[in-house]
């Protein structure tokens, strides 16, 4: 049976010191709601549930935990802790902020910063095609920032995606969802899977076996089939399916009238399947990005060939 | 260095015994080999013997006191041994070279290093457990494995005694390596022709092995195994030892890189696969600890926060 999704708890429950307004969305892992603390500020509460092992019901605010899900169920709390551990040490204006975090109906909560505006899926839906390359080079300069400042603390997102990147009103992007970061408990607790999506997700992701060979270079990937969703407005094929049949369009042979060459080259670079060939870290696809002039390195001819070599030693 | 060692050889109800064992030690490192001649060649005794006699010389020749590199070593030894058997071979015009099975390991640094080919088995027990042993290289053995026939039917398979890899022969060895595999006081390491093992039920050796002494559980198996085999039973030999030293004592903090396999990615990938069978019980996460996390985090929150 496929679990069932969860029930939210209802508008006016008085959580802590905050007071739910409404859900803003729902995961399998978690529920995301918007609430109002004591001086009605507006912030994001999320709540830790699991729907594979946690069921709430109608009416009821404590979820049902069947006794075999008890253990697995705290188990997943670490995850939970180890994103709000993290995040809590991140405090950058391209970055969700967090602001507490608390225990209540037998689960747990994270609060954080609630910004008003869209998310960039929502933004790419509404301008279909129409996204220029001076917003996406903007969007994008602003948000590497903040990703830069995640990777500093040893921390993968790994769910970059355009509708985990909040557009505020203002016009500067926020990251969000931190919940598929540091998913290294997943590996031996099958109850919760590792969750990625497609079209956005790396290659290497999609093996969980081979968790060592994730990096900076995993999330670079997803920011390049982001940005390549600005000028699409639709997600790129999945990189499982591209390792088996590649039937992605290179941006620079798609948008060739429409995009600089730099830009469409440095889009292409992020999504390369082999992780190596891609931007090793943020900091050097910053410099791609800001440097208009400067085209992507391609592969050498002997550059080629000792990669070729050092994957057949391995 | 500290372990018990037994070793004894059996030519069961046949007339010559083709099986062949050894082991040699320096102060810091030690080799055990068995040999196993295939009786349906001819001199398959003689292949067994050049087998054991030239690892453990070339072992000999490079422990000093430590190998510097066991699985070289390993892989070394058992494609020159494979190598001087059909010189043996050549230099004597044998219509075809002699064959035998082989399996050899070395410890040291408590780690031991394994490698072999044909169905001559090693068997790394802890507590009663199998830790790991080798796969035959036999296709009815594989068979069973990937389900096809039951363990049953392969004890009167036609083709039970045939076997794709060993030194001699006219093709190169197939030699599987083991990876790394740390030692912990009390591990047994057992090594053992297939007239010890084909006879005996799946669980019945790492059973014998729980108590850990090997002195008395050898010659015990060795007995209960020449006796289920019958008015056929063939050479059965085995080593075994129990190793006295603890890799973790001196290693703290250094395990991972230590128990590092050669090719770290087909090793840890086996790693993962156990761990996701997750037959042990995942840690509890307390109140306490839960209360303990959200005070952490709200603590970096304050400190974080301008």
């Amino acid at each position: 049976m496929p679990p069932q999704a969860n029930v939210p708890l209802p508008p006016g429950y008085q959580l802590d010191e905050y007071r739910i307004e409404r859900q803003l969305s729902l995961g399998g892992f978690s529920i995301v709601y918007l609430a109002f603390d004591k001086e009605d500020t507006p912030v994001a509460i999320k709540e830790y549930l699991p729907n594979s092992l946690a069921l709430r019901s109608q009416g009821d605010a404590l979820p049902s935990i069947a006794e075999e899900n008890v253990a697995t169920f705290r188990y997943g709390m670490k995850c939970f802790f180890e994103e709000g551990r993290a995040l809590a040490k991140i405090s950058h204006p391209n970055v969700v902020r967090v602001q507490n975090f608390f225990r209540a109906n037998e689960t747990v909560y994270m609060v954080m910063h609630y910004e008003r505006g869209r998310t960039l899926q929502e933004h790419i839906q509404k301008h279909k095609g129409e996204i220029r390359e001076s917003f996406i080079r903007a969007i994008f300069a602003r948000l590497l920032n903040g990703l830069r400042e995640v990777h500093t603390h040893k921390l993968l997102h790994l769910d970059i995606k355009p509708s985990n990147i909040y557009l505020r009103n203002d016009g500067t992007p926020v990251l969000i969802d931190f919940g598929a970061a540091r998913q290294t408990l997943s590996l031996d607790t099958p109850l919760l899977k590792p969750m990625y999506t497609p079209g956005f997700a790396a290659p290497e992701q999609y093996n969980n076996t081979r968790r060592e060979l994730l990096g900076p270079w995993t999330d670079i990937y997803s920011v390049g089939a982001s940005m390549y969703a600005c000028m699409a407005a639709a997600a790129p094929q999945a990189a499982d399916q591209r390792l088996e049949r590649d039937q992605l369009a290179a941006a620079v042979k798609r948008w060739p009238e429409k995009y600089s060459k730099q830009l469409l080259e440095t889009v292409d670079w992020c999504m390369r399947l082999n992780y190596l060939e891609r931007p090793q870290s943020v900091f050097a696809l910053q410099k791609a990005l800001a440097d208009k002039a400067r085209s992507v390195p391609r592969p050498t001819f002997l550059g080629g060939l000792r990669k070729r070599v050092r994957d057949l030693i391995k | 260095m500290k372990f018990t060692i037994y070793q004894e050889s059996r030519p069961g109800k046949r007339p010559t015994n083709e099986d062949r064992i050894a082991y040699s030690y320096s102060r810091e490192s030690l080799l055990m080999v068995v040999a196993d001649g295939m009786g349906g060649h001819l001199h398959g005794e003689v292949a067994a013997q050049i087998a054991v006699q030239y690892i453990t010389e070339a072992f000999q020749r490079e422990a000093h006191p430590l190998l510097k590199d066991p699985f070289l070593f390993l892989s070394g030894a058992l494609n020159n041994a494979h190598h001087a058997i059909l010189d043996y071979a050549a230099d004597r015009f044998l219509p075809e070279a002699p064959r035998t099975t082989c399996v050899a390991c070395i410890v040291q640094d408590s780690i031991a290093y394994w490698a072999h080919a044909g169905d001559s088995r090693l068997y790394a027990i802890r507590g009663g457990r199998v830790l790991g042993v080798t796969r035959d290289h036999s296709r009815v053995q594989r068979m069973v494995e990937d389900g096809l026939i039951t363990a049953e039917a392969a004890v009167h398979h036609p083709a039970r005694n045939r076997i794709f890899s060993c030194l001699g022969g006219t093709n190169a060895p197939q030699v599987d390596f083991s990876k790394k595999t740390p030692l912990m006081t009390g591990d047994v390491i057992l090594l053992c022709t297939d007239g010890v093992w084909g006879p005996l039920p799946s669980d019945v050796i790492p059973r014998a092995m729980s108590t850990g002494n090997v002195l008395q559980a050898t010659p015990a198996l060795l007995n209960q195994a020449e006796a289920r085999g019958g008015e056929n039973a063939d050479n059965l030999s085995m080593i075994a030892i129990r190793w006295e030293d603890n890799y973790a004592e001196d290693t703290i903090g250094s395990v991972s890189t230590k128990t590092m396999p050669i090719d770290s990615f087909t090793t840890q990938m086996e790693a993962f696969a156990k761990a996701r069978k997750g037959t042990q019980p995942l840690p509890n996460l307390s109140d306490e600890d839960i209360e303990r996390a959200i005070q952490e985090i709200n603590a970096a929150i304050r400190k974080y926060s301008k």
